[in-house]
């Protein structure tokens, strides 16, 4: 046992920018200090712990945001970030709520990861990602506080996702210009990415019109235990046992991993066929367990014909895109924002590269000014 | 149980407090790595090495004995997971062999005692884009221009009334006061279709009230403040019962200052506003069931003196002399009456040498800020007198808010979302007339920021970002409130409050707040000892 962990972390080590190993390893070290054996959680540690960031309505680095308080009964929060304007470079702190003025403005309701039990909107790492995916984007990000398990089980997130949708839906300040409807996506990591797509398919019978998934290293799973599990068990900051402990408390009690929840095409799971599901960008970390779960989401959208993109990173591992300092993050920034502005192309150029599209790890930009000569 | 103070860390870690004094010479916030910054950790990129070593012999410590850990972690006590250095120190101290106090490249596995060669990162580092990297992370900036907003769900008309708040706000500052006027009578229209149970419609009239008072009666405004000791008391009184910002305030506070008598036989507390001495029956009780047994305890209390002839502090202190005979506490009790506190002369409180001093300010520190920044103002002085007690421990507890800024619009705007966020968490208060009271206790406060001005104006907030960069400057360094302060901050808002209030931890300082939004912060100071501090002002 000793000599595979000092491969393991020599490994590790070489496959991630320094600082983000500190990172991600600080995570794995306190989240260990934080799931009981007995399926409970020492929350009042995890709070402290968790390095947490205020909303700031003031303008910094182009991007302002503010808290609201969606549903007062299950105190559900959100932070919503909005992108300054060329027409309103500051904005004025009475009118955080002025309805957008672009042609087209995505609205991307985000859910942070945490394998359901860790971090909040607030958490520095989901605050700093949301600032980029407005930059990114130009969009407006509604980042979900949604309740987290084991104190809230299934379905109290799914619920809280809805809720959301359905609140982000009905802001006559979130409408497009071009059709005085709210573009909607839908996105999330981890947890979150399995929020999404719980969320978008809760939305399906409801009228309300979901442009997009974006899901980063969602988590689903299921009872077997896949090839990629068993490989990759403890070698890159992830560990079977804690996948398992995150879905024994978020799952009702009693239930397995083949509950619908955790595998959505599994034996317990809902075709999707003939339905009007979103499309949806899904990225896969080469070097992260849960991948074969992933791959069969992927796979499962697209036998019921549903519209997949799948980003597969093969030398990433969980947690890649929390810090821009390794190419795969530019890799996936740069398709989501080609995932969420495809639907109001403006440019013969932006076209083009969007037929381009199914190449991965290749530079746009350079093909593009090859493409012209 | 571990104190872990990270201002005597072992040698290669970083200071604890980025605005400690007594820094070396290259600043710290540029060596610092800009990415985990925005992730919320403080590394130097010149520790980030050592950092991951140390990480990677946790790792091996705790895999050596997985079982222990959770255990372990409910009992362990935590300081300022900001600073990713002390914090894994701290762990490793807890769980492993103190860190080794040079740093080397060789980490010795303890299973299996074979050295490992930890080369790794020194060649295999995948290509990074320099620019990010190097960001100069610039603390001072991200305070300063910080605005927190929390809104509820407004109607259209909540909405308007804001603007309307906002623009007479900007006539005041600007002077025009006759549109200000006519701008007054508008809201108070619209007020009548507006919710006034909750979020901004609730506070709003108060708002309207003090920008009315400003413009027709001058910004003397004497009345606002002005009510008698006695009436303040009550309703302070009721502010602590109805939420829970006071009794955060005091138990963290009592949690601190119980730490700091630790192993001290003659303790003294200065109480800067000793009201109802609601803060101190708990200490009390605390320090009768300390292990060894408890100290003689003396109290200071400070307040205005009282009217008609009462000595209502004497009565309070008499109050508290009978629960402490009650517990077989050694206790004596002395009042200091004062109408403000700059008129307080250390002499008054016949400090001790030997005893151990602790120097207890909820919210009283704000009332010593003049709106200029002389040299030898009030809080100068005062605080330099209590560096003189040399005290244990001084406990601060302030609003967490910008309420001293020169412009009134920016003051206005903030005290706007400050109250209204203070305001909302009050709906969850269901007893009456607490709740009513506390009401009218807020609502004094904003008459005082928005109305007053000069020396009429006490309630002058600052951020404790702010109160920090003072503190330091005066002679203090911070003394970090560790998990277990906030893990009990936690069980008692779950026991006795509603939900949606919310503790935070911010570089060794609690906070407490509603949802996201921290409306008063606790901290916790000890004088640095004069021969230590290269800064010290002639």
């Amino acid at each position: 046992m000793g000599r595979s962990k000092e491969v393991n972390l020599n490994e590790c080590k070489m496959v991630v920018p320094l600082n983000t190993w500190v990172l991600i390893s600080n995570f794995k070290l306190a989240y260990n200090l934080l799931r009981r054996p007995d399926g409970t959680f020492n929350r009042h540690l995890a709070e402290f712990l968790d390095r947490k960031v205020p909303a700031n309505a003031n303008l910094v680095d182009g991007v302002f945001s503010f808290d609201v308080l969606i549903d007062r009964g299950t105190s559900l929060l959100s932070r919503i970030y909005r992108p300054a304007t060329a027409e309103e470079p500051q904005p004025n702190i009475a009118e955080l709520e002025k309805p957008v003025t672009a042609e087209v403005v995505p609205v991307i309701i985000f859910f942070h990861g945490g394998s359901f039990a860790h971090s909040s909107a607030n958490s520095a790492i989901y605050d700093t990602l949301c600032r980029r995916l407005v930059r990114l984007c130009k969009a407006v990000v509604v980042s979900v506080n949604y309740r987290r398990a084991p104190e809230n089980r299934y379905p109290c997130a799914y619920d809280d996702g809805w809720t959301a949708l359905k609140w982000v839906n009905s802001r006559p300040w979130l409408q497009s210009q071009k059709d005085s409807k709210v573009h909607i996506y839908l996105a999330g990591d981890s947890s979150g990415g399995n929020i999404a797509h719980h969320v978008a398919l809760r939305a399906i019978e409801s009228g309300i019109d979901v442009l997009g998934n974006i899901l980063l290293n969602p988590m689903f799973g299921g009872q077997e235990r896949t090839e990629s599990e068993k490989r990759l068990d403890g070698k890159y900051f992830v560990t079977l046992r804690d996948r398992d402990w995150y879905w024994r408390a978020y799952l009702p009690e009693g239930e397995d991993r083949d509950h619908p929840a955790c595998n959505p095409f599994g034996p317990n799971g809902r075709s999707l066929e003939g339905i009007k599901f979103p499309k949806s960008l899904v990225v896969v970390a080469g070097l992260d367990l849960i991948q074969d779960w992933q791959l069969a989401y992927v796979e499962g959208l697209k036998k019921a014909g549903q519209e997949v993109k799948l980003l597969y990173m093969e030398q990433a591992t969980i947690g890649f895109y929390l810090l821009p300092s390794s190419n795969h993050f530019h890799t996936v920034t740069d398709e989501i924002s080609k995932f969420v502005s495809s639907d109001s192309i403006k440019t013969i150029g932006e076209r083009i590269m969007q037929c381009i599209g199914p190449l991965l790890c290749v530079d746009y930009v350079c093909l593009f000014k090859c493409f012209l000569g | 149980m571990l104190r872990y103070d990270s201002t005597s860390s072992s040698a290669g870690s970083s200071s604890g407090s980025l605005s400690s004094s007594s820094s070396s010479s290259k600043p710290p916030q540029q060596d610092i790595d800009g990415l985990l910054a925005g992730a919320g950790y403080k590394v130097r990129s010149s520790e980030l090495r050592q950092v991951a070593q140390r990480l990677e012999r946790l790792e091996t410590a705790m895999g050596n004995s997985p079982a222990d850990f959770s255990q372990l972690a409910s009992d362990a006590i935590l300081y300022n997971p900001s600073d990713l250095a002390c914090w894994v120190d701290s762990l490793l101290t807890e769980f492993a062999e103190p860190p080794p106090t040079c740093s080397s490249d060789f980490i010795v596995d303890p299973v299996n005692n074979q050295t490992v060669v930890n080369s790794a990162w020194t060649t295999a580092e995948p290509h990074t884009p320099q620019v990010h990297q190097n960001i100069t992370y610039d603390e001072q900036q991200s305070l300063d221009n910080q605005l927190t907003v929390v809104t509820a769900m407004e109607e259209d008309s909540g909405i308007r009334l804001v603007h309307m708040l906002m623009t007479c706000a900007e006539c005041v500052q600007s002077g025009d006061l006759s549109l200000a006027t006519s701008l007054i009578g508008d809201m108070q229209g619209l007020l009548t279709h507006v919710n006034t149970v909750c979020g901004i419609g609730k506070v709003a009239g108060h708002f309207i009230d003090a920008l009315s008072r400003r413009i027709f009666q001058g910004m003397g405004g004497g009345s606002v403040n002005g009510g008698s000791a006695f009436e303040n008391e009550i309703l302070h009184h009721h502010f602590y019962e109805a939420c829970p910002y006071l009794k955060f305030a005091h138990f963290t506070a009592n949690q601190a200052i119980l730490e700091a008598f630790d192993g001290h036989d003659c303790v003294h507390v200065v109480d800067f506003n000793l009201m109802h001495g609601l803060q101190w029956p708990a200490l009390i009780q605390a320090l009768a069931l300390r292990p060894g047994g408890p100290p003689l305890l003396r109290l200071t209390g400070i307040g205005p003196p009282s009217p008609d002839g009462r000595d209502s502090l004497r009565e309070i202190g008499l109050r508290l002399a009978e629960l402490a005979r009650s517990v077989n506490v050694r206790f004596a009790f002395r009042g200091v009456a004062a109408s403000r506190l700059e008129d307080v002369k250390p002499w008054m409180l016949q400090v001790n040498p030997k005893e151990a001093v602790a120097v207890n300010s909820i919210m009283q520190l704000h009332r010593l800020l003049g709106s200029e920044q002389t040299r030898n103002s009030p809080i100068d002085t005062v605080l330099s007198w209590i560096r003189g007690l040399n005290p244990k421990i001084m406990t601060v507890v302030e609003q967490e808010a910008n309420h001293n800024q020169p412009g009134f619009l920016d003051r206005f705007t903030e005290a706007l979302y400050y109250y209204s966020t203070m305001f909302d968490s009050l709906e969850a208060c269901r007893v009456q007339p607490e709740k009513a009271l506390a009401e009218i206790y807020i609502q004094r406060e904003i008459g005082n920021v928005v109305s007053c001005e000069g020396s009429a104006r006490v309630e002058r907030h600052e951020p404790l970002a702010k109160w920090r960069r003072r503190l330091s400057g005066a002679g203090f360094r911070a003394l970090h409130l560790g998990s277990n302060a906030f893990k009990q901050a936690s069980m008692l808002l779950t026991l006795f409050s509603a939900e949606g209030y919310s503790v935070e931890e911010n570089e060794g300082c609690l906070s407490l707040g509603w949802h996201s939004r921290p409306l008063i912060a606790a901290s916790a100071w000890q004088a640095v000892p004069a021969w230590d501090n290269h800064m010290s002002s002639s």
